[in-house]
């Protein structure tokens, strides 16, 4: 009772020490903001290239350089949501802090939630960048309720942080972290449709790599979100990718969870915790 | 003289054994498999409230081991500890509630923050207020010297600093247990001092901060602790008062008694002799020497030191 009334004390606690070691980075900050009006400049000109020339069966690509910015700006939030969790132990445990934070009277999900919190607020504002320098300078229309856009997108985060809770736990016992993020990170990427239509990828690979696809919480996710922003679809539309992503959290949540009580048990006997 | 004998910490029948990590996974692969190290076996001992209880042996003893297990990072293989009648497996959360851990170990904190950030920091994990933080840490600061420093990165501090800034970091919480690891290893002769007379204070204050103190300054640890445990291999081989560990080693000590005015002069004459550890031989000296007009100026006594007991058990172990 006493931990849930001091978590959001606790989370401040995390987010003022991050902002705080952020600031004191304040150049990398603007290059970040440059960096990413280079990129969203850069789709703008190569979507110019084959402007016309769009499918007419890939409906969320009828203006190609608008699905990027919406798929590059909800990867990078769901790739926060999957590596986040494994990342901030690790990060705590090769920097040696791993064992004074925890002897404060906190539990590790705690500390694992709670420093992953200024990775979110920090991929919220450079995800809102993609969308809002596509709107401001290059005249990007988006429609659609937002409201089920963020329903979308908190739904594929959980999704994603239950793969993360699998990849913190692995870090624990391991002491290596995000093992899962080569397949999610370049799989999402290449297999989720950010680029290009995820049906391209069985016209030309066949079925069985075409499909991999749809094991991807993020396909579902982006789908989702396209169809909702850039096609205007309402809530009976998007059943479909819903329903997927549904199905998905109600799978791993509760194994993300059993494994994570398991590996911080193994962690604690072994001593491994602490070590890095 | 122990007022009180009430447990702070309570040790009983504690082993830890680090197993050997993936075991069955590398035998299948045919991979060399480490045997498991033992690194605490049947330990078993209480430190009182308000104790200053030392603990010494060599690197590699189970110090270490022993104080995170105290501290809920490790849990035992089996056995129990008890931190202020929580146990630290089942109730780790009140255990870290009632400690503060301060070790000489630089990396534990955020090197780009100042020393005030960092504290800032860990006061909101313990879950202090922002005024009752600011105020405890500005304590604090001047209670160690800090105050010069507060605003500085710490990774700029000096060595010595840092290890300050570990020692407020731990009283943060006014914890009523506290586990120091070698807390003047990086600090000059005078800094050091004032430090003892903190952690000395900090027995005595009301209510009184039980401390164990691990320690390779044996001198640092005769003169602070009430009671001390050897630790060797894992095993507690002695736990007693500084005075009787001494006397562990030998039973005669080198007495040298300064003394002037002897057969008429005024010139200052040491005077050395062997006796055996409680015996008379002292007084009947020294009422011999005052009878024969002799002004005692000083007596000083040799016993076997803390490292004589200490290499006395490593020996005993090797020969085991």
């Amino acid at each position: 009772m006493n931990g849930i009334r001091l978590l959001p004390r606790r989370i401040f606690a995390f987010v003022a020490r991050d902002f705080r070691l952020f600031v004191s980075y304040r150049m990398q900050f603007f290059l970040r903001i440059i960096s990413v009006l280079a990129v969203v400049t850069t789709l703008f000109f190569i979507s110019k290239i084959s402007a016309g020339f769009t499918d007419p069966r890939f409906t969320q690509w009828r203006d190609p350089f608008a699905t990027w910015l919406t798929g590059l700006a909800v990867l990078n939030y769901f790739m926060t949501g999957f590596s986040s969790l494994a990342n901030s132990i690790r990060q705590e445990q090769m920097q040696g802090t791993l064992e004074s934070v925890l002897l404060t009277p906190i539990n590790l999900p705690t500390v694992i939630v709670a420093s992953s919190a200024w990775d979110f607020l920090e991929t919220t504002f450079f995800s809102f960048l993609y969308l809002f320098f596509g709107r401001v300078f290059f005249g990007v229309q988006f429609r659609g309720s937002f409201f089920l856009a963020v329903i979308f997108l908190l739904l594929t985060t959980v999704v994603l942080a239950c793969l993360g809770i699998l990849s913190a736990s692995f870090a624990m016992v391991f002491k290596r972290g995000n093992p899962f993020g080569i397949f999610l990170g370049a799989g999402s990427a290449l297999f989720s449709g950010v680029f290009f239509p995820t049906q391209l990828l069985k016209e030309y690979a066949g079925p069985t790599l075409g499909n991999i696809s749809l094991l991807l919480p993020t396909t579902h996710g982006l789908q989702g979100i396209r169809q909702v922003l850039l096609e205007g679809h309402g809530l009976s539309q998007v059943t479909q990718p819903l329903l997927v992503l549904l199905g998905f959290l109600v799978v791993l949540l509760p194994f993300s969870l059993w494994v994570f009580s398991r590996a911080v048990r193994r962690a604690k006997r072994e001593g491994s915790l602490i070590q890095y | 003289m122990i007022a009180v004998a009430e447990s702070a910490i309570s040790i009983r029948n504690l082993s830890k054994t680090y197993p050997s990590p993936f075991r069955r996974l590398r035998a299948f692969f045919r991979r060399p498999v480490k045997e498991p190290v033992e690194a605490l076996r049947e330990v078993t001992f209480d430190v009182h409230s308000g104790e200053i209880f030392g603990l010494i042996g060599r690197n590699g003893a189970g110090k270490t081991t022993l104080t995170k297990i105290v501290a809920t990072l490790v849990q035992p293989t089996t056995g129990t500890v008890n931190v202020r009648g929580n146990d630290s497996v089942f109730h780790d959360e009140q255990v870290r509630r009632q400690i503060g851990l301060a070790t000489a170990e630089e990396r534990s904190f955020y090197w780009r923050l100042t020393g005030e950030q960092n504290l800032m920091f860990f006061a909101r994990l313990h879950g202090l207020s922002d005024r009752i933080a600011k105020q405890r840490i500005r304590e604090l600061f001047a209670k160690l010297e800090l105050e010069e420093v507060a605003r500085r990165r710490f990774g700029e501090m000096s060595t010595g600093n840092k290890q300050r800034l570990a020692v407020a970091r731990a009283l943060l919480p006014h914890p009523p247990v506290l586990l120091l690891d070698e807390p003047t290893r990086s600090l000059d002769p005078l800094a050091a001092a004032r430090m003892r007379e903190l952690i000395s204070s900090l027995a005595k204050q009301d209510p009184p901060v039980s401390i164990l103190l691990t320690s390779h300054n044996l001198a640092e640890v005769e003169t602070l602790c009430e009671r001390v445990a050897i630790i060797s291999r894992g095993r507690i081989r002695a736990i007693d008062t500084p005075q009787h560990l001494r006397g562990l080693t030998s039973k005669s000590e080198q007495v040298h008694v300064t003394v002037s005015g002897l057969n008429g002069t005024n010139e200052s004459e040491r005077i050395s002799f062997t006796r055996q550890v409680g015996d008379n031989e002292l007084d009947e000296r020294l009422r011999d020497l005052q009878s024969r007009g002799a002004r005692i100026l000083d007596v000083e006594t040799l016993r076997g030191s803390l490292l004589d007991v200490l290499e006395m058990y490593e020996s005993k172990g090797e020969t085991q």
